[in-house]
């Protein structure tokens, strides 16, 4: 038995076990390397993607969980290579370091630009709990994501 | 948790794949299929604790039932007397749910400020219940301040059991029951639930004050029931704590010098975040802020 994924608008098939997370398959499989397995608990945030539109921790998310349902990962949300607003904000804003936690960052303030246009500083804040970042002291993210806002 | 245990990344082939996850269309489907599975079967909700089993040394059951797009299981109503919360209810739909019932304000706090957004908006009510391993839970403290009710269905029956008598069982629930709904009786109330996380959000908590008062005229406490989480193994009530209160006016620093009285009745639980003596000394410091909450709510 298989399952059937839409990933960034392709339809995919996996004859993965039940249980693995989707965050495996995404890379094993369908070699989608944006989405990274750091801690496996929920609490970084790096392995985040769209499912049907909200964002999810990958590495929680069982295969048969995954089956039918609508995936997007950090790889679309750049399509045709053009960056999105916080994409482009974040760079323009010099705001990336290592890099580790960005596809999870690119995805939670993606999320946060579509739904909420009239965010404050706080509730980038509250949107970025599960997002953690090593390096940056978040401050540069923040400004960017607030260029962003005011931007859109 | 992330402050905690080593960070592991575990590659698929060597994780314990469970034969089966099986998605149950219908509240009769899922009890079929638990009954059928019997020991070796389990819901699986959110999956949040779950699929962390790996990280603990845990195996996975052999059968799984998902639990999480059953419509019986996933709706909050709402009546003039009682709402009663589906066992699959997430964390963030409970919290929205409550949005606008003060009286709830405190189990508003615990479902909508535990762990992440992405967290909430998967992990739900019935596993934060059921699951007797983890010790931080925040809905157990605030829920049992509510004189909450839990119903556990099997194939063909189901009984109705108070929170404390169900997490004194909840470890060895029989195979093939599952918790179906949580039944809070409506009163008039101030309820708070304040926690104390190592950052400012995030993190397990290190320690849970749940809070619910009735206060008089004069403001002073008719019945009060707190609640504790996360220093001892399971949550409890504190029922000395609020007999001190009763008669008193609710007062924010009386309340915590009466506490940091009776806080020796707590034996704290070790672990690699905090220590047994600090999950202890914090319970005044947050005994002082869920009685300011309340007082605001
Ligand atoms: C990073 C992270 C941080 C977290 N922080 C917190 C926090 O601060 N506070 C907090 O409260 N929670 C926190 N959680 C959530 C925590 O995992 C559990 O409390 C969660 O609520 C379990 O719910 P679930 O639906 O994901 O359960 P699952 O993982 O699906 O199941 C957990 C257990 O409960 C059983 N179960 C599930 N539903 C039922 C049912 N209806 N009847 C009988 N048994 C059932 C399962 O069989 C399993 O044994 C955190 C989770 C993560 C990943
Ligand atoms: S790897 Fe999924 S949240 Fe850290
Ligand atoms: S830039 Fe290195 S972890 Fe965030």
């Amino acid at each position: 038995m298989g399952f059937n994924l839409t990933v960034n608008g392709d339809r995919l098939t996996s004859a993965a076990d039940p249980a693995t997370p989707l965050v495996d398959i995404l890379r094993e499989e369908m070699h989608l390397t944006g989405a990274k397995p750091v801690c496996r608990e929920g609490f970084c945030g790096a392995c985040l993607v769209l499912l049907d539109g909200e964002p999810t921790p990958s590495c929680l998310l069982p295969a048969a969980l995954a089956d039918g349902r609508e995936i997007r990962t950090v790889e679309g949300l750049a399509p045709q290579g053009t960056l999105n607003c916080i994409q482009a904000a974040l760079e323009d804003s010099d705001a990336v370091q290592c890099g580790m936690c960005f596809p999870g960052m690119v995805v939670s303030l993606t999320h946060l630009l579509t739904t909420r246009p009239d965010a404050t500083r706080d509730d980038i804040l509250m949107a970025l709990t599960g997002n953690i970042c090593r390096c940056t002291g978040y401050e540069r993210i923040v400004e960017a994501t607030l260029l962003a806002l005011a931007t859109a | 948790m992330m402050s905690g245990s080593p960070i592991q990344n575990i590659p698929v082939s060597s994780r314990d794949a469970p034969a089966s996850i099986y998605v149950a269309p219908s509240l009769a489907a899922a009890r079929d299929a638990l009954s059928e599975y019997g020991p070796v079967g389990a819901p699986l909700a959110g999956g949040t604790w779950i699929m962390r089993s790996p990280i603990r040394h845990e195996p996975l059951r052999t059968h799984y039932v998902a639990i999480g797009r059953i419509a019986e299981l996933t709706a909050v109503q709402i009546e003039s007397d009682a709402i009663e919360i589906g066992a699959a209810v997430t964390h963030a739909a409970l919290a929205a749910a409550l949005d606008d019932l003060p009286e709830f304000a405190g189990l508003a706090a615990a479902a909508g400020g535990s762990a992440n957004p992405a967290i909430r908006a998967m992990a739900t009510i019935g596993g934060n219940l059921a699951t007797s391993e983890f010790f931080a839970a925040d809905c157990v403290p605030a829920l049992l301040c509510l004189d909450a009710a839990v119903e556990i269905s099997g194939r063909n029956d189901h009984e109705r059991i108070g929170l404390a008598d169900f997490l004194a069982v909840r470890s060895t629930l029989a195979p093939g029951r599952l918790v179906t709904r949580i039944i809070l009786p409506r009163a008039r109330r101030k309820t708070a639930h304040v926690r104390l996380p190592l950052r400012r959000a995030g993190d397990y908590p290190v320690a849970i004050v749940s809070l619910s008062v009735s206060v008089d005229a004069a403001n002073r406490v008719q019945a009060a029931r707190i609640a504790v989480g996360s220093v001892e193994p399971s949550a409890r009530r504190w029922p000395r704590l609020e007999a001190a209160l009763i008669g008193h006016p609710l007062d924010a620093a009386a309340a915590a010098r009466r506490a940091a009285e009776l806080a020796d009745e707590f034996v704290g639980r070790d672990s690699v975040d905090a220590p047994a003596w600090y999950r202890v000394s914090v319970l005044p410091g947050l005994v002082r802020r869920a009685v300011i909450a309340a007082l605001g709510s």
